[in-house]
């Protein structure tokens, strides 16, 4: 080992190798036995596992949505529909090089800056891997074209049919109806496990109106589908369905073709419209207007779309004028007189001599008539309670309302919904309110003063209502104190549907019925020419509906009433000097309900309408409570009062005298 | 001299198969590892059947490449041993310089400069040639010096072998090159290099590859290695790869899901099912007992190649045989580790099961030479 010249020695050198070779058999068995055992690792104790993770790799249960339920109004016209429409999906994982894609997508069909940072959105989302998100709904027939020869350089992107909501009436039906959108990020987290399952296959949620009330109804229930997937996410066979259920078809009190006269009444205004059955609570109409295009919502509305209706201040098209509060001015007056009846606090004979204004005792402002703004100086004169309110004298109730009190005022008044919600399913119509000491600690930090009582008497100060609560209201009036909740779902697949209310709303009773008779002719007065011996002047709407149409077929019992958004004091009004701005105007407003005084008929319509500045009451907002009522009465129940025998019962006023 | 005596003795211990041996001699095959090869073949071609979904186009391709693999194998074993061992420099250098003529006119294919395409030749990759001719060049040079090598005749030996790793790495083939490596460092570990050489070789590999890691690595070497130690770091990139492939074979079981019935391979989510990962192919349609028949066959092969090498009469041929069958054995257990998870993944392919064109033929030109050390070596004076 040691010389240069040292011989080799073969056997040494023989022995060498094969020690060698031994080492490295041993080498290679226990390498195997390594291999062995990483083996058996994988497949003998993580077998359960492995073989688990190979089935999720190619089954997936994929859900498959149901079909949404239909919306009908009370004669079968859908308000919702489910039309096909061709989308634009795009499977991430099936695409190279995304910003490429999307632009050589814009060369064929032009995306818009706005299309492609929604679609970066949708695709932030969680998502499941290899699921297909939307980059344009509904593709015209050329995009389609366009897409469809050029697929083979496009993988990952699809032209994918689905059904999405459409409202045939667009903008008539808005608010109520309402709208499905996307679900957002916030749905999503709001649900619980078993609605986010259930909504698993689904894009859309009701996000306004009846689309969000009754979306449990119209979502219906999830179906699954077991399906092969390749690793590209190919479908390879169906092995399992479980079909879904699809939403229930609802039908609504709504009738479209009464909705549709009375968006057209309000013409240009600003306002709504709400009216009820008083015999089924069922909402007839609800129209805010300006309305939008509910449509727009469905697939996504554009930002540029989404904000023409929110910077608009005036208009405020996404804002439902029939469900928020407005003070409801001399409306309130039937109801505080009927109060004043039922606390013997008036009677048919009290009378006060009106100078025009009022006045706490040592108090020195002086609360003036309003109604008297534009008439000749002075008051109303002598005046009784019927006068009071078919001329809307303030200064009666003025009186009245001191010697009532706030806690009466209260009492009596929340029994017709003012202040509360008296709707079955419109839960996010609001409730305005009806002050009370209490409220005004709770929300103020002040105590009750006598003044705020005298101007809550014609419904100014803190006094606010929804024309939905107004024609509640009237409705109660219509019915004899009868009390039926409003409402909008009538049936569920065609079978009549009666809601459970959790606290029925009790009757209002009064202690003699006749008063009920009584307010009806003093709203009747507003309308029609008065019968009276003692006061021969008009109603406040006589000259705008009675006087307008001789012919009218039918008698309505309506009030008045103009509310004021800026006080604004009335030697400068009168003066001439100022014009006031149009926000600056006095809303109108005009509650009604219809045929009145009939014995035949009881009444079928009870209507409230809100002209957003409209200024009169009586002679604005009076003209569409007629339109409405005669579309309902003579076009829609098409009722013959011509045969009607017309009881010439009468008056209770008369019979007084 | 003794040694072959006792050689003949051992093999000669029954007259049938001493008369069955001539015959197979005559034309210098050997049976057991014929039978190991075509077992392998067989199984390899059935598997391949599966894991390419029933082409079969592929698996006549693949079959055929097989044979035409044998026959150079038989051909290579028809010449004797000694005429490699005196061809071994000249073949070196001519590999050499085939190996710089890559680098000037090669052709491209798979990100790797290495095939060489000849007027009047069929295409072919030098640098897979030199899988067996450094091994060959190195048994000729450490075979006629004494054993262990001195230090010097390392240093010669670990030159030889560089060169043409080095012209093979420029040339953007890895794989190949530490097969390269590989051949050639077994037949210096086999020729008796000693124990505190090689220890001390490991101790600054080891020493040596975080330096590699962080100043040499590239990117994608970085991430495979990252990759091995968690998969999960990237599940749907660079981990897909050895993450479907342990779910194809964990879920194989014990028995597995039978021939054709593999979800993974069939739903595509074993990548390269036909090449370097057809053992997650078998392990899913065959269980552990069928990668346990496929290592069982290895064995056999190996354990063959161990007795051809252990019982050559001359250095040259021993070193050589084992080296060869260490390759193969390098060869098989790499990919089954990369395979199922105890090794980065290495571009490398599953010998005789994964389809595959040239490194099949060096394979049976490796075979080749096996059996001519077996079939011409004994009975002959050196």
């Amino acid at each position: 080992m040691t010389g240069k010249w040292q011989l080799k020695d073969h056997e040494a050198e023989r022995a060498l190798f094969s020690r060698r070779l031994m080492v490295a058999g041993v080498f290679v068995l226990l390498l195997f036995t390594a291999l062995i055992i990483k083996l058996v690792n994988l497949q003998v104790s993580q077998y359960e596992y492995f073989s688990a993770r190979s089935d999720g790799n190619r089954l997936h249960s994929q859900f498959v949505p149901p079909a949404r339920g239909l919306i009908f109004d009370n004669r079968g016209q859908l308000l919702a529909d489910n039309q096909p429409i061709f989308n634009l999906t795009v499977v991430r994982e099936q695409v190279g090089d995304l910003e490429e894609t999307l632009d050589y997508l814009d060369t064929l069909i032009d995306l818009s800056d706005d299309e492609r940072e929604q679609f970066s959105n949708r695709l932030r989302r969680n998502r499941v891997p290899f699921t297909s998100v939307p980059l344009r709904y509904v593709l015209s027939e050329a995009d389609k074209a366009k897409i469809a020869v050029n697929s083979f350089k496009l993988p990952g992107i699809a032209i994918e049919p689905q059904f999405v909501r459409q409202y045939p009436l667009a903008d008539l039906a808005a608010h109520s109806v309402g709208y499905v959108s996307e679900i957002n990020r916030a749905e999503l987290d709001s649900f619980d496990d078993e609605e986010r399952e259930n909504y698993g296959g689904t894009n859309h949620i009701g996000k306004t109106g009846i689309e969000r009330t009754y979306e449990d109804l119209l979502h219906g229930t999830v179906g699954y589908e077991i399906v092969e997937k390749n690793n590209r996410g190919q479908v390879m066979r169906r092995l399992d369905r479980t079909d879904p259920i699809a939403g229930k078809n609802i039908s609504l009190y709504l009738d479209s073709q009464l909705q549709i006269v009375a968006e057209e009444a309000l013409g240009d205004f600003r306002g709504a419209v709400v009216a009820i059955d008083p015999n089924t609570g069922g909402i007839l109409a609800m129209v805010s207007k300006p309305g939008f295009d509910p449509n727009l919502f469905v697939t996504g509305i554009s930002n540029k779309n989404y904000s023409v209706l929110v910077t608009d201040e005036i208009n405020t098209p996404l804002f439902d004028r029939s469900t928020n509060p407005y003070p409801p001015g001399s409306t309130i007056k039937p109801f505080l007189g009927l109060g004043g009846l039922h606390h013997g606090l008036v009677d048919y004979d009290f009378t006060i001599e009106d100078p025009g204004y009022f006045r706490l005792p040592g108090v020195r402002y002086r609360w003036g008539d309003y109604t008297l703004r534009t008439a000749i100086g002075g008051g109303h004169g002598h005046t009784n309670l019927q006068k009071a309110i078919y001329q809307s004298c303030d200064t009666f109730f003025y009186d009245l309302g001191n010697r009532m009190g706030i806690d009466t005022m209260h009492s009596f008044m929340a029994q017709f919904g003012f202040g509360e919600n008296f709707a079955v399913d419109i839960n996010y119509a609001r409730t305005g309110v009806l002050p009370s000491r209490d409220w005004k600690r709770a929300t103020r930090g002040e105590p009750w003063y006598p003044g705020d009582t005298i101007n809550s008497s014609i419904g100014q100060g803190f006094m606010w209502a929804t024309p939905l609560q107004l024609a509640t209201a009237v409705s109660i009036i219509a019915n004899k104190g009868k009390v039926v909740q409003p409402r909008m779902l009538k049936a569920i697949d065609g079978v009549p549907y009666q809601p459970e209310i959790q606290d029925p709303v009790a009757d209002v009773v009064v202690n003699d019925p006749d008063y009920w008779r009584y307010i009806e002719e003093s709203m009747s007065m507003v309308v029609h020419r008065a019968f009276n011996d003692v006061f021969r002047e008009y109603g406040t709407a006589y000259e705008a509906i009675a006087m307008a149409d001789r012919e009218m077929p039918y008698r309505m019992a309506g009030k008045s009433g103009s509310a004021q958004v800026v006080g604004i004091s009335q030697e400068i009004l009168q003066s001439g000097d100022i014009q006031v701005s149009d926000p600056n105007k006095d809303h109108a407003l005009f509650i009604a309900y219809a045929p009145a005084e009939n014995p035949n008929i009881k009444p079928q319509i009870a209507i409230a309408v809100f002209v957003e500045n409209g200024e009169h009451g009586s002679s604005v907002a009076g003209p569409i409570a007629k339109r409405v009522t005669d579309a309902y009465l003579l076009d829609i129940l098409q009722i013959d009062f011509a045969a009607m025998e017309f009881g010439n019962d009468e008056l209770i006023s008369l019979v007084n005298e | 001299m003794n040694n072959q005596d006792f050689i003949r003795q051992s093999d000669g211990l029954d007259s049938k198969s001493r008369y069955s041996k001539s015959i197979w001699q005559t034309i210098h095959t050997d049976p057991p590892l014929l039978l190991g090869i075509s077992l392998l073949c067989g199984f390899g071609l059935f598997v391949l059947f599966s894991a390419s979904g029933g082409d079969v186009p592929v698996v006549r391709r693949q079959a055929l490449t097989m044979v035409v693999g044998l026959v150079v194998m038989f051909i290579v074993a028809q010449f004797n041993v000694h005429f490699f061992r005196q061809w071994a420099p000249t073949l070196y250098a001519a590999g050499i310089g085939l190996l710089g003529l890559v680098l000037v006119i090669g052709v491209e294919a798979n990100g790797a400069k290495s095939w060489l395409d000849l007027p009047g030749l069929p295409s072919f990759q030098p640098s897979e040639l030199m899988k067996f001719v450094v091994p060959m060049l190195m048994a000729w040079y450490l075979a006629s010096r004494p054993l262990p090598p001195r230090f010097k005749h390392l240093f010669w030996s670990a030159v030889m072998i560089l060169v043409p790793a080095a012209l093979i790495i420029i040339q953007n083939d890895t794989g190949t090159a530490i097969m390269v490596i590989m051949s050639g460092i077994f037949v210096v570990l086999l020729a008796g290099i000693r124990w505190r050489i090689v220890i001390a070789g490991f101790i600054a590999l080891l020493l040596a590859s975080p330096a590699w890691f962080i100043f040499l690595a590239q990117e994608h070497q970085k991430n495979r290695i990252l990759t091995f130690f968690n998969p999960y770091r990237d599940p749907t990139g660079a981990g897909y790869n050895i993450i479907q492939s342990q779910i194809a074979i964990g879920s194989g079981g014990l028995y597995g899901k039978g021939w054709g019935q593999g979800a993974q391979s069939h739903l595509d989510f074993i990548p390269e099912s036909n090449t370097d990962f057809i053992l997650a192919v078998l392990a899913e349609e065959f269980g552990l007992f069928g990668v346990l028949l496929l290592i069982s066959m290895y064995l056999f092969v190996l354990a063959r190649g161990c007795y051809i090498a252990y019982a050559a009469n001359d250095m040259f041929s021993r070193l050589l045989a084992g080296s060869i069958t260490l390759t193969f054995f390098f060869y098989v257990f790499v990919n089954m580790a990369m395979v199922s998870g105890l090794l980065p993944v290495i571009g490398l392919p599953l010998p005789l099961i994964s389809r595959g064109g040239t490194s099949v033929v060096t394979l049976f030109i490796g075979f080749g030479l096996l059996m001519s050390i077996q079939t011409h070596g004994h009975g002959r004076a050196i």
